[in-house]
């Protein structure tokens, strides 16, 4: 926080009329604050899970196991963290993955090996991405509206190409991305392919002209279209990327799981909402953190990680995640405003 | 005609089964030249032999309503219960697109009634839920035929025939502990289904109280997935970080078992027997290979949907069951969970859904 | 003063918020039966202190005594109780209920506890209006089909439906045209014919003069003065108070030579159905054009229309010869428009980010590189045009809704002076700024003119485009009915035009 005490190139001899702390490095604090918290709280949840299965839990093959289980729902929080912070929602998001997975496992997308279900995969994503920005963009649909109609039309769609059968893939350069002979310096590739995701939304978010006029719009979308942004664009733009991170969800979930379904991505979209806020993403828009959201992500992965290694039931899980997600908020709220 | 097959089914097939259960998939499907295991034929290999006397008699049209088929188990039933109707001249099935929506159901089957369909065979999507429309049904002359998920009142139906999930647990754990007999301090794992379904609970117990016969068993761990590979291969994997050694896992859906199974080959593991359940092709093919973990499944025979056709179709033309001493086909039938292994997977191999 | 305790007595408040000190000892005194005008800047802690009055915000320290006894206010339901009503400026009306039910909302009469009887709610709702002098108002209605006007006497019947002995306003006035303030001038002196004290906070010191007893003036969360006679005190003094200095002028002066050149901004037979009727407009650079007219004459809807963000249905707008295409904002933008907008708040500013951001908004593509920002750059830049225009706090760092009106519309002028723009369009730029910074903010404009941009002027302060245009168009209902220049036009002969044809004056 020293670095902090002493802003640079400001200009001194005029102090601000609105007290005597410069406003901003509250504000910074703030953002330190709420990074802080979440990381305290995954601090808390290793030394919880480290007490009680040491042996297990403290395992670079645990690790490898938590961070490859968070990879796929990382991926789609990374693209739903986009939509929130422009003000909208994209509750499309496991179906999306579903159809994706089951698109791109066919016998038919099969016979063209691994190019051919990765290129499925991603173009089916960015294909209902399309219809859900066209939608809510010029269609002037309400995003909740538009994804809830995605939603029940592709999981529809993901039955009928199924017709309810379990998807096997047998194309071995898939599966091998999924083995322990795959994995780079210990990393498996499913965990490589989410970092590169989050490093490059936290950069588009925090570094673009993309990602500074996502919170534009998000923030007050009429002042951005005064101000000469094209709203529109911007927000077919975010549907598709949302769309395109589903694509590449799918892809990593076909890894996985080595088959595609239509029951695949299950309330993937509760998950993702559920990880952006508690990361401190606002549901009303105007202010998003990658960060936040990956750590969210983790602590999520990190809960069940810990409940399965000490063999706690389902019930007690998901009370579990219900709580969490309460005192993760309460915790920030209380820490933002008292600082 | 003949029920020959006793003798190549598992020893402990009872004459009840021998009758409406494993016998309704018989080998009879393969005499009928569906003997190919690679051919992947689209209908499923119920026994062609009939639950009644199987000469054409008075037309009857039955009524089906299920939930949606998003489910391999599921489709299977539809499966099996389209064909089947398909052999018979003498009946016409009224299906309802699956609907997992209460209402829609009810719904469904309410009109199924005012069409007056001469039997109806419901499998319900929640049985509790749907009893009111069965008694409906019963009370408007029509006799239903309650498939797997039963009604809250037997006056709902006239007949019950469905899976055994306790029998499931039960000869699960039978077959683990038979493998394990003589191995002090056995480890088993469990890799249970959805468990806000009771028959989750049924099929956990089962395995329990079987496993209470083998002082030298203990199950050390238990987690539910959700009956999708996504969930089984997520809840597998943290299975094999929890438990570093154990000696036997049974998973309650083959389903899941495919994720469960990619789980295990991903981390590399081996060493253990590894139980299914429900009767997948994809697990009966893995069991026939037999280079992996997965050594037997336990059977929730889709089957069943064949068999309720052929006992709607009795009903309707007021027949007994052949075979059987009494007039009247009896009001409840409960199947027998066989386990399919090595040895007797062959014969299964047409029945087996995917 | 009073030989009686005062019916209001707020002693030493004090109220801070992260890095704000927004009250700082502040005492105020009310007597039942007056008027008491609260004068300030933005920022200055009047809205902080109606805010504690109406029971929004608890203080942190300081005694509030009521009729002489001490009380806490910890919400705005025991504010209620005791019998302070508050209208605030941004009225708090649910525009789906009917007028009766947001009258009554939170306190609906009832039978058996629960079930609402909505015909005595109407009725009362109904004797209500007639006492605000609007019986013509149905109580069945629904608000959000109600004028601006309307709706602000809902919210002062709401007010009145409880037993108020307390009333703030805050600038009740703002969106009213002459005779409905006259109207509002009427009730407020019902009202404290009847013992009611209001608390009145206005802009307008000509107001002020007419309806208030006592004036307290507010300036950096002190009260730097109490309770000066309303009527007497000059104004100079009253200004002076506020601003902490002499305003010896507020416009400021034209240049000799009068703006020749190309006009960069034209208009043709520009026009929108029911909106306003077909007219023709040139801006030079350095000229400021004014428009002035009542609310609903037309001015906002010319100005949007102009800039694309409401689509003409005839006519054109050229800049520098070319046709912009219709109903595109970005059209606009790159031809090198750029608007100010009415609301500052829901039209222009990005609340929850820093001024810098605010400022760079429009010109992104200045500071990027194939879509990463520059981010040294962009504060470089976005420092240089704030300091041009002297915004304070002199660190674009803070987020905007820290910085008082006139320092919110400089970032707003700043964001348009980065992108380069030619034609500024201003719609009532001076609204919720406080005299002082107004003077300042005209002076900006003046040197942005002088500097070669052309200006369009809304306001509906006749004063302010007389001060301030070189050019003076007045609208009436819709229509140009004069164009002149300023210097020849004086405030009667402009609200004559405005008001032509209409009862009043």
């Amino acid at each position: 926080m020293t670095q902090h005490a002493s802003p640079p190139r400001d200009n001194t001899d005029k102090v601000p009329s609105v007290g005597q702390l410069p406003v901003w490095r509250g504000l910074l604090a703030h953002a330190d604050v709420r990074t802080l918290s979440l990381l305290g709280v995954l601090v808390a949840l290793i030394l919880i899970g480290g007490i009680t299965k040491p042996d297990e839990f403290l395992d670079t093959r645990n690790l490898q196991l938590v961070l490859t289980q968070a990879s796929v729902i990382g991926v789609v929080t990374v693209g739903m963290t986009f939509v929130i912070t422009s003000g909208g929602i994209d509750l499309s998001v496991g179906a999306i993955v579903a159809l994706s997975s089951v698109w791109a496992t066919t016998v038919a997308t099969q016979e063209y090996g691994f190019a051919g279900i990765l290129f499925t995969a991603l173009i089916v994503g960015i294909g209902c991405g399309l219809v859900n920005g066209l939608l809510i963009a010029y269609g002037g649909m309400v995003p909740f509206i538009a994804t809830l109609a995605m939603l029940a039309s592709a999981r529809g769609l993901a039955l009928q190409i199924t017709d309810g059968k379990t998807q096997i893939v047998t194309v071995t350069g898939i599966l091998d991305l999924g083995e322990r002979d795959s994995y780079v310096l210990g990393i498996p590739p499913l965990v490589i392919v989410f970092a590169v995701v989050t490093v490059l939304g936290w950069l588009i978010l925090n570094r673009t002209t993309f990602g500074r006029r996502t919170v534009a719009v998000g923030g007050n979308a009429e002042a951005a279209r005064l101000a000469g942004i094209d709203v529109r664009r911007q927000r077919l733009y975010l549907y598709l990327l949302s769309g395109l991170c589903c694509g590449i969800a799918a892809f990593l979930l076909i890894i996985l799981s080595g088959s595609g379904q239509n029951t695949n991505g299950n309330l993937y979209e509760l998950d993702a909402i559920a990880a952006a806020i508690i990361g401190g993403t606002l549901l009303s828009g105007g202010r998003g953190t990658i960060t936040g959201s990956v750590l969210g992500v983790l602590i999520f992965t990190t809960i069940t990680n810990i409940f399965a290694l000490n063999n706690l039931q389902s019930d007690v899980q998901q009370i579990a995640k219900g709580a969490i997600i309460v005192a993760a908020v309460l915790v920030q709220r209380r820490t933002a405003s008292t600082t | 005609m003949s029920h020959t097959t006793a003798g190549a089914m598992s020893p402990t097939t009872s004459r009840r089964g021998l009758l409406f259960g494993t016998a309704a998939f018989s080998t009879a499907a393969l005499l009928a030249g569906c003997t190919s295991n690679e051919t992947k034929d689209e209908s499923p290999a119920a026994s062609d032999q009939s639950a009644a006397d199987d000469k054409p008699g008075k037309h009857v049209t039955i009524g089906f309503a299920g939930p949606q088929a998003d489910h391999g188990w599921l489709n299977a039933i539809n499966d099996n219960a389209k064909s089947r109707a398909k052999k018979y001249s003498d009946v016409t099935l009224e299906i309802t697109e699956g609907s997992n929506d209460t209402a829609a159901q009810i719904g469904q089957i309410e009109t199924l009634i005012n069409k007056k369909v001469d039997v109806l065979v419901v499998l319900p999507a929640d049985g509790k839920a749907l009893t009111q429309v069965g008694l409906k049904a019963m009370r408007a002359g029509i006799p239903v035929v309650n498939l797997d998920r039963v009604f809250n009142s037997p006056q709902a139906y006239r007949c019950w025939i469905g899976g055994d999930n306790y029998g499931m647990g039960l000869n699960a754990g039978t077959y683990i502990g038979e493998k394990l007999k003589g191995k002090s301090n056995a480890k088993v794992i469990e890799l249970a289904g959805l468990d806000n379904l009771e028959l989750t609970k049924q099929r956990t117990q089962g395995f329990d109280d079987a496993l209470k016969n083998y002082p030298n068993i203990k199950k050390v761990a238990r987690q539910a997935a959700e009956f999708t590979v996504e969930s089984g291969q997520a809840k597998m994997a943290q299975l094999l970080q929890a438990q570093p050694n154990f000696d036997a896992l049974w998973n309650h859906d083959d389903d899941q078992g495919v994720g469960a199974l990619r789980a295990i080959e991903q981390a590399g593991r081996e060493g253990f027997l590894m139980v299914g359940g429900a009767g997948a092709l994809s697990a009966f093919q893995a069991i026939k290979q037999d280079n992996g973990v997965l050594k037997a499944t336990v059977l929730y025979p889709p089957t069943m949907a064949a068999s309720a056709v052929d006992l709607a179709r009795a009903l309707g033309q007021g027949k007994g069951v052949s075979g059987m001493a009494e007039f009247e086909i009896p009001a409840s039938i409960t199947l027998y969970s066989a386990v399919v292994d090595k040895d007797n997977v062959d014969q299964y191999m047409p029945t087996g859904f995917r | 003063m009073a030989p009686e305790s005062p019916l209001l007595s707020m002693s030493g408040i004090t109220k801070s918020f992260p890095g704000v000190r927004a009250l700082d000892g502040v005492d105020l005194d009310v007597q039942a039966g007056e008027v008491h005008c609260l004068l300030g800047q933005n920022g200055a802690g009047k809205s902080t202190l109606i805010k504690v009055l109406a029971g929004a915000h608890e203080p942190d320290t300081g005694t509030i005594r009521w009729h002489g006894e001490e009380v806490t206010l910890r919400s705005p339901i025991a504010a209620m109780r005791l019998g302070i009503a508050t209208i605030y400026q941004e009225l708090d009306l649910v525009e789906h209920l009917s007028v009766a039910e947001n009258v009554h909302l939170g306190h609906e009469p009832t039978a058996a506890g629960f079930v609402v009887r909505r015909k005595t709610a109407r009725a009362s709702t109904g004797l209500l209006l007639k006492r605000l002098g609007h019986p013509e108002i149905d109580p069945a209605r629904l608000v959000g089909e109600l004028s601006a006007a309307h709706r602000q006497i809902v919210s002062m019947a709401r007010a009145l439906s409880h037993d108020v002995r307390l009333i703030v306003m805050d600038e009740p006035s703002a969106a009213l045209d002459p005779d409905e303030v006259d109207n509002l001038f009427r009730i407020v002196g019902d009202l404290t014919a009847e013992g009611v004290a209001v608390v009145y906070i206005s802009h307008r010191l000509e107001e002020i003069r007419r309806i208030g007893d006592r004036v307290t003036v507010l300036k950096d969360g002190r009260a730097v003065a109490g309770g000066l006679p309303a009527k007497s005190t000059p104004t100079r003094e009253v200004v002076a108070l506020m601003t902490g200095r002499n305003v010896e002028y507020i416009f400021p002066e034209r240049p000799a030579s009068g703006a020749n050149g190309a006009p960069v901004l034209e208009v043709q037979r520009l026009a929108r159905e029911g909106e306003f009727a077909p007219f023709d407009l040139e801006v030079r650079p350095g000229e400021i054009v004014g428009l002035a007219g009542l609310v609903g004459s037309g001015r906002s809807e010319i100005l949007e229309t102009i800039y694309g963000a409401r689509k003409p249905s005839a006519g054109q707008v050229r800049v520098d010869g070319r046709v912009l295409r219709p109903g595109s904002v970005r059209a606009a933008v790159r031809a090198g428009l750029g608007l100010a907008p009415e609301e500052r708040k829901a039209q222009a500013l990005l609340m929850l980010e820093s001024v810098t951001r605010n400022v760079s908004v429009s010109s992104m593509s200045r500071f990027s590189h194939g879509g990463w920002i520059d981010r040294g750059a962009e504060k470089g830049a976005a420092r240089a045009a704030t300091r041009e225009l002297s915004l304070r706090p002199d660190n674009p760092s803070v987020p905007i809704r820290t910085l008082s009106g006139g320092n919110q519309q400089k970032a707003v002028l700043a964001r348009w002076l980065l992108r380069g723009c030619r034609v500024l369009l201003l719609d009532e730029p001076t609204r919720g700024v406080d005299v002082g910074a107004r003077a300042e903010l005209y002076a900006v404009i003046r040197r942005l003119a002088d500097e070669g941009l052309a200006v369009l002027l809304v306001s509906s302060e006749v004063p302010e485009v007389l001060g301030l245009a070189d050019r003076v168009l007045v609208l009436r209902e819709g229509r140009v009915v004069h164009s002149a220049p300023a210097r020849e036009l004086d405030e009667h002969r402009v609200l004559d035009l405005v008001m032509e044809g209409s009862p009043a004056s």
